[in-house]
C-alpha cells in the first residue's frame, strides 16, 4: 500500500509543480482606453499621396499612454513609443512629413515623457525559386532569387477601419504577379489581454498590438516559388537586438506548433526586455486555416543595417542616431507544399512594450486535469478507508467469540 | 480436444511411422526437429507481412498526409477502418478455421485478404483515392487478426507439447521485429523513391506501398508453403488438421462477473491511450521535441522493440508474486506518468516512452491473464474474443476521435485526452481492487496463496462448489476445455506484444498439475 501511495504523490507532485511555470506570469492584465485616428491634423493644402494613411492608435492607460502609428508611405511601418505620461501627444508637421525631407517632421510631445520607442518595418518581400524543394531559401543560390518586390513601391488600394482594426492592401502594380493579388496588413489594437479566435491565436495583453501579414492570390512568378518578408526594427540607440526562440509545452491555441520567436530588444547594460516582436514560427496557407494548411517558417539573425529603412515615418520620427536590425522570415518547410498550391500566406506578429506575453495553459485544462487526477485519488483514499474500517469490525467482531 | 490425449495418440503414431522415417532424411522427416524448424521458419514469416504493413500509415504519417492531402482525422481513418471488420471477426476467426476453410485453406485465405488488401491500400495511394485506401485497410484488416489465429494453431499443431512456449515466444518476437523494421525502414524506402522519381507525391507513396505488399507475398508464399507440408506431414503421420478449438456462445455475456467488466473497461481505456498514440507519435515527436523523421521512428518503435525483450522477464516476475491488482495499477500509474511527462515537459521523450515500452509490457502481462481467474475455462474463448471485440472498437472510435482533436486542438489536448483515458484505466483498476477485496475475491492473491488455495481445492472435490466458478473441478476442466488456455490466450496476445514464456494461466493449470503429482 505505501508503494502505491508513494505512486499517487508523486503524481500529484507532477501535476502541480510541472505546468507552475505555466500558470503564473501571464502580463498586464488592466485595460487600456484605445481611441483610433486616422491622418490626424493633416488638413488641406496638405495631402497625403493616394492610398497613403498615417493612422495612430492611443492606448491610454492608469498612468502612462501608448502610441501606436502606422504609415504606409514607403515602406509599411509600425512605430510604437511609450510614454509615461497621460498627457502625451503626437505632432505631426504634415509639410515636412510628406516631403520626406528631414527628421521631426513626427514628434510624440513632450519628449522627455517617451521612455522607449521601437519600430516594425517591412521592407521588402522576396520571391526564391526552390527547385530542390529545401524551403531554405540561405542555402539558396543567388540566382535562384527573383527580384524583390519593393514595399516601398507598392500602390495601396485598399483601406478598411473597423473599431481598433485597420485592413490595407496593396501591391507592386509594375508587376503582372499583382494583377489578380495583394498583399495586406492587418492591424489591430488590443484594450486588454486576450487572444483572436482565429490561428496563431496569439497571447496579447494591453500593452501590444498585432501585425497580420498576408499574400493574397498572388501569381508566382515560378512554380515552385516560395516567399520570404524581410524586416527590419529600428530602436533607439543603446539597445541590442536579439531573436529567441523559445520551447512551449503547450500547443493548444496554435495546434502542432510548440515554438515561439520573440524578437527583444534590452538595453545594452541590462537583460531587462524594454519591447518585443514575437510570433510563432507558423504561417497558414489558407484564410481560415485547418491544421494541414500550417506551414512552419523560420528565420535569419538579425544583422545591424547601415541605413534606415525608406520609411517616412520612421524617417520623420528618429532623430538621434537610431538602430537598425534587419532580418529574413521565411515561410516553407523541405518537402512542403509551394505556394502556388493555394496562392495565399498569412503571418502575424505581436508588437509590444514589456515582457512578451507567456502562454499557460487553459482553465479547461487545468480542470480536467485535476478532476482527472483527483477522481482516483479520492476514490483511494475513501476505498482504503473504507476497507481499514470493515478489516477493523470484522476482525474484532472475530474475536468476540473468544470473550 | 483434451491435448493429452492427443499427444498420446500423436506418440502412439510415431511409433508406428518409425520404418517410414527410416527412409527419409531429417529435413523432410515431419517427426524430426530439423524438419520441424524449417516449418517454424516459414510459421514466423507467416505473420511478418501484416506485421510489417500494420504500421505502414504510422511510419509514413507525414508522407501519407502530405500526399494524400489528408487532415489528421481523415488519416486516423486508416486504423479505424483496420478495426472495425475485427470487432465482429473476433468472435468468427476461429469458427472459419476449424468448420468453414479448415486450417490450412483458412490461412491462405487469409493471407491472401491481407496482400489484396494492402494491394487495394497502396492502388488507392497510386490512383490517388483515399477511399480506396480505407477500403483497402479494410480487407486488410479482415486478414490480419484472423492470420494471427491461424499461425497460433500451426503452432499448436506442429509443436504441443514439445516447444511450444518458445515457437509462441519467436512468433511474438517475429511480430515486433515486423512492426519495428517497419517503422525504422519503410521512410527510408520512401525516401529512395523520392529520389529516383525526383519528386514526392500519391505515385511515390503508392510504389512504396506496393514494395512494402511484397512482405505480404512472401507471407502468403509462407503460407502456401506451410499447407504444402502440412499436408504432406498428415498423409505421413495420419494426424488431422488443426482445430483453434474454440468455442464462443455469446449467451455466456451475460454470465459474465461484474469484475470481468471492470477488466473489459481497464483494457480498453488503457489500449486506446497507445495505439492511437503510436499511430500519431511520429509527428508529435518532430514537432514538440525538434526529432528528425529518422529518430522520430526510432523513438516511436521503441515501445514494440521494449516489449520484445520485457515481456517474459515481466510475465515471469508477474506469474512468481501474484498480486495482479497491484501490478495492474503499478502498470497504468506508470503509463500515467510517461503520458503526463510526454504532455508536460519537455525532458527527454526517451525516458517516457521506455517507461512507456515497459509498463505496457507490464499491463499486458498481469491484466490478460486475469480473464482466467474470473470466468469459467469453457467461457475463456468468448471473454477473450469479447474483449478483443471491444478492444477493437475502441480503437477504432477513439483513433477518429484522436485525429479530430489533434486537428482542432493540438497535441497538448489529445495528451490531455489520453490521459484521461489512462485516469478512467486508473479509478476503474481501484475499484476493480475495492471489489475484489470486498468479496475476497483470488484476483490479487499472491503466487503462493494461489498455490495454497488450488491445493485446498483439489484435496476436496466438496470444497471446489464454495469456491470461485472458475475453480472448477480438474476432471470437468479437462472435458469443457476448448483449448489449452495457454494457446488460446496467446492467439489474443499476439498483437499486444505479449510474449510470454511463462504464461500465469498455465501455472495455474500447473499448481494444479503439481498437486497430482504430490
Amino acid at each position: 500500500m505505501s508503494k502505491l501511495k508513494s505512486c499517487f504523490i508523486c503524481s500529484l507532485l507532477f501535476v502541480v509543480f510541472c505546468p507552475s511555470s505555466g500558470f503564473f506570469g501571464s502580463g498586464d492584465s488592466f485595460r487600456r482606453k484605445v481611441s483610433v485616428e486616422v491622418n490626424p491634423g493633416l488638413t488641406p493644402p496638405s495631402t497625403l499621396p493616394p492610398g497613403v494613411h498615417l493612422v495612430h492608435v492611443r492606448a491610454l492607460g492608469q498612468n502612462d499612454t501608448l502610441h501606436f502609428l502606422f504609415c504606409n508611405q514607403g515602406a509599411p511601418s509600425l512605430l510604437l513609443v511609450h510614454t509615461n505620461t497621460t498627457e502625451s501627444t503626437v505632432h505631426v508637421n504634415w509639410p515636412e512629413f510628406i516631403n520626406r525631407s528631414s527628421s521631426g517632421g513626427l514628434q510624440v510631445e513632450p519628449q522627455s515623457s517617451v521612455q522607449y520607442s521601437s519600430a516594425l518595418i517591412i521592407t521588402r518581400l522576396w520571391e526564391y525559386s526552390d527547385v530542390n524543394n529545401t524551403a531554405d531559401p540561405q542555402h539558396t543560390s543567388e540566382s535562384s532569387f527573383y527580384p524583390p518586390y519593393e514595399l516601398q513601391d507598392f500602390i495601396w488600394s485598399e483601406f478598411n477601419q473597423s473599431d481598433h482594426r485597420i485592413r490595407i492592401c496593396g501591391g507592386d502594380r509594375t508587376a503582372a504577379s499583382f494583377t489578380n493579388g495583394t498583399f495586406c496588413l492587418q492591424i489591430s489594437a488590443f484594450e486588454s489581454e486576450g487572444r483572436e479566435s482565429a490561428w496563431p491565436g496569439l497571447l496579447h495583453n494591453s500593452n501590444s498590438s498585432q501585425l497580420r501579414v498576408s499574400l493574397e492570390g498572388v501569381t508566382a512568378r515560378v512554380n515552385y516559388s516560395r516567399f520570404s518578408l524581410e524586416l527590419q526594427s529600428v530602436g533607439d540607440s543603446g539597445f541590442l537586438g536579439r531573436v529567441d526562440v523559445h520551447r512551449s509545452i503547450d500547443d493548444e491555441y496554435t495546434p502542432s506548433i510548440f515554438k515561439v520567436s520573440q524578437w527583444v530588444s534590452l538595453p545594452v547594460n541590462s537583460s531587462r526586455v524594454w519591447g518585443y516582436a514575437q510570433w510563432k514560427p507558423v504561417a497558414y496557407r489558407k484564410s481560415s486555416p485547418v491544421t494541414e494548411d500550417a506551414t512552419p517558417c523560420s528565420h535569419t539573425e538579425p544583422i545591424p543595417m547601415a541605413r534606415l529603412p525608406p520609411s517616412a515615418l520612421i524617417q520623420a520620427y528618429f532623430s538621434h542616431g537610431p538602430q537598425t536590425y534587419g532580418l529574413n522570415v521565411s515561410f516553407g518547410i523541405a518537402g512542403d507544399a509551394f505556394y502556388n498550391a493555394t496562392n495565399y500566406l498569412s503571418w502575424t506578429v505581436l508588437m509590444g512594450v514589456g515582457d512578451p506575453p507567456v502562454d499557460s495553459f487553459s482553465v479547461f485544462i487545468i480542470c480536467i486535469m485535476a478532476v482527472g487526477l483527483g477522481t482516483p485519488l479520492v476514490l483511494i483514499i475513501v476505498g482504503v478507508v473504507f476497507l481499514w474500517i470493515r478489516k477493523r469490525t470484522s476482525q474484532s467482531s472475530g474475536y468476540e467469540p473468544i470473550n | 480436444m483434451a491435448d493429452s490425449g492427443q499427444r498420446r495418440s500423436l506418440l502412439k503414431e510415431d511409433e508406428e511411422d518409425e520404418d517410414v522415417s527410416a527412409n527419409m532424411s531429417p529435413l523432410c522427416d515431419p517427426r524430426h526437429l530439423l524438419h520441424r524448424i524449417l516449418v517454424l521458419i516459414f510459421m514466423c514469416f507467416l505473420g511478418f507481412g501484416s506485421y510489417f504493413c500494420y504500421d505502414n500509415p504510422a511510419a509514413l504519417q507525414t508522407q501519407v498526409m502530405q500526399d494524400m492531402n489528408l487532415n489528421t482525422a481523415s488519416f486516423m481513418q486508416l486504423y479505424a477502418w483496420y478495426s472495425w471488420p475485427n470487432v465482429v471477426l473476433c468472435f468468427l476467426g476461429g469458427f472459419l478455421l476449424d468448420r468453414v476453410f479448415g486450417i490450412r485453406l483458412g490461412t491462405i485465405i487469409f493471407s491472401l485478404f491481407v496482400l489484396i488488401g494492402q494491394i487495394i491500400f497502396a492502388a488507392g495511394a497510386l490512383a490517388d483515392h483515399f477511399w480506396l485506401m480505407e477500403a483497402g485497410r479494410f480487407v486488410f484488416g479482415i486478414g490480419g487478426e484472423s492470420l494471427a489465429v491461424a499461425q497460433n494453431t500451426y503452432a499448436v499443431s506442429w509443436f504441443k507439447g514439445k516447444e511450444l512456449n518458445l515457437v509462441f515466444g519467436l512468433q511474438l518476437s517475429m511480430a515486433r521485429l515486423g512492426s519495428t523494421v517497419n517503422m525504422n525502414v519503410i521512410g527510408w524506402v520512401y525516401g529512395r523513391i523520392q529520389m529516383m522519381m525526383g519528386s514526392a507525391g500519391h505515385t511515390t507513396l503508392g510504389i512504396t506501398l506496393m514494395i512494402s505488399a511484397s512482405t505480404c507475398v512472401f507471407s502468403l508464399t509462407c503460407a502456401l508453403v506451410l499447407g504444402f507440408l502440412d499436408r504432406r506431414a498428415e498423409k505421413i503421420l495420419h494426424k488431422e488438421q488443426g482445430k483453434t478449438g474454440e468455442v464462443i456462445k455469446l449467451t455466456d455475456v451475460k454470465h459474465f462477473p461484474f469484475s470481468l467488466w471492470l477488466i473489459f473497461i481497464i483494457c480498453v481505456a488503457y489500449y486506446v491511450a497507445i495505439f492511437p498514440f503510436i499511430g500519431l507519435g511520429q509527428v508529435f515527436f518532430i514537432e514538440k521535441f525538434g526529432f528528425s523523421s529518422v529518430q522520430a521512428r526510432a523513438i516511436n518503435s521503441v515501445v514494440y522493440i521494449i516489449s520484445a525483450p520485457a515481456s517474459p522477464v515481466l510475465g515471469f516476475m508477474v506469474d512468481r508474486t501474484g498480486r495482479n491488482i497491484m501490478w495492474v495499477l503499478l502498470a497504468v500509474v506508470t503509463t500515467l506518468l510517461s503520458h503526463l511527462m510526454l504532455a508536460f515537459t519537455l525532458w527527454n521523450p526517451w525516458i517516457a516512452m521506455s517507461l512507456l515500452g515497459l509498463s505496457y509490457s507490464l499491463l499486458a502481462c498481469a491484466l490478460w491473464p486475469m480473464v482466467a481467474f474470473v470466468v469459467a475455462e469453457h467461457q475463456l474463448g468468448t471473454a477473450y474474443g469479447f474483449m478483443q471485440s471491444i478492444q477493437n472498437l475502441g480503437l477504432a472510435v477513439i483513433s477518429l476521435a484522436a485525429g479530430a482533436i489533434l486537428d482542432t486542438k493540438g497535441y497538448l489536448f489529445l495528451e490531455v485526452f489520453f490521459i484521461i483515458c489512462m485516469c478512467c484505466a486508473l479509478i476503474t483498476v481501484v475499484l476493480l481492487y475495492l471489489y475484489n477485496s470486498y468479496t475476497e475475491g483470488e484476483l490479487n492473491l499472491s503466487a503462493s496463496t494461489r498455490a495454497r488455495r488450488a491445493k485446498a481445492l483439489s484435496e476436496s472435490s466438496e470444497d471446489a462448489g464454495r469456491l470461485h466458478s472458475c475453480q472448477q473441478s480438474v476432471n470437468d476442466q479437462e472435458h469443457m476445455k476448448p483449448l489449452s488456455p495457454f494457446g488460446l490466450r496467446n492467439r489474443y496476445l499476439s498483437r499486444l506484444g505479449v510474449q510470454d514464456k511463462f504464461p500465469i494461466v498455465q501455472l495455474r493449470g500447473s499448481s494444479l498439475r503439481e498437486e497430482h503429482q504430490d
